[in-house]
């Protein structure tokens, strides 16, 4: 069922013209390695920030306050060229097993916040400026970092997939 | 350390390099009748019949850069139509499949065209010349 909405898509008329293109498929290409520096790079900021790797003198709640804006400008463009270059290839994509990595890592990297913040982060005026943030912080930091680290090298090996 | 850094961009340019998937000691000739061609990003494919010595036909896949490569070297879109017969010097897939990189292509009208896409490094490669 899966397979057929990919081939659905794949053969749809935006599909088939991104696929088709000269121009517009290297692009949204670039377009979606630049956003994935913002993303990544302001979300791997934070993590350092749980860390004490780096900003030890600045609020946890300060760093994320003064990233989240890019965060979520990256995460806009992520997705919607990410998307548009799924339709283009999604026929290939679906039995591809790094694309599957990587919408594997993808959904636990979403899980991964949203359990951060229903949780530990609740009690972040009590660890607001320590330099080490509590174990289930950096615990939070070091598994996006490696999610994010696994998304990359997924998305990079699609390519080497058939 | 700058030079070396160039040295590996290079190479990294290219969707994935030649290496990756096919096989530079394997060269092959294919000669046959295009039956489908796939103008696509990142890589335009086309398929093509070769009758071998038993008399058998086999449904040969060819890979050749992106679009906008190929227009660079010379393609037109409709450079291949199905039914051309056309040559396929390229070198075989890895993996033993019945797919090969076309290196060059000579289209129906006696043109000879380059397939490979520039800094792959495949043999031929016009980037790699003196190069890493």
């Amino acid at each position: 069922m899966f397979f057929h909405l990919c081939q659905w898509l794949f053969d749809s008329a935006l599909g088939t013209s991104i696929r088709e293109s000269t121009y517009v498929f290297p692009l949204i290409e670039t377009l979606h390695v630049l956003a994935i520096t913002v993303l990544v790079g302001t979300v791997a900021i934070l993590d350092l920030r749980l860390w004490g790797a780096v900003l030890k003198g600045e609020k946890v709640t300060t760093v994320a306050r003064q990233l989240l804006p890019l965060t979520w400008a990256g995460f806009a463009l992520v997705l919607s060229s990410g998307v548009l270059l799924f339709i283009a290839e999604a026929a290939k994509l679906y039995s591809n097993p790094a694309f599957r990595l990587k919408l594997l890592f993808l959904v636990l990297v979403g899980l991964n916040p949203l359990v951060f913040h229903f949780t530990i982060y609740r009690s972040v005026d009590q660890w607001d400026e320590a330099v080490v943030t509590p174990a289930r912080a950096r615990l939070a930091g070091a598994v996006s970092l490696s999610l994010w680290a696994g998304i990359i090298v997924a998305g990079r090996a699609i390519a080497y997939f058939h | 350390m700058l030079a070396t850094g160039l040295l590996v961009v290079g190479p990294l340019l290219a969707h994935h390099s030649f290496s990756a998937e096919f096989d530079g000691s394997k060269p092959i000739e294919l000669k046959g009748t295009v039956t489908k061609i796939e103008w696509a990003n990142p890589h335009v494919y086309f398929y093509v019949d070769v009758k071998t010595a038993q008399g058998k036909v086999e449904n040969w896949g060819c890979e050749t850069g992106n679009p906008g490569s190929l227009l660079r070297q010379g393609w037109k879109r409709d450079s291949l139509k199905i039914g051309d017969a056309v040559i396929v010097n390229g070198y075989r897939a890895k993996d033993g499949s019945k797919l090969a990189d076309a290196r060059q292509v000579t289209l129906p009208d006696g043109r000879r065209v380059w397939g490979g896409t520039p800094g792959d490094g495949g043999p031929g490669d016009p980037v790699k010349k003196g190069g890493a």
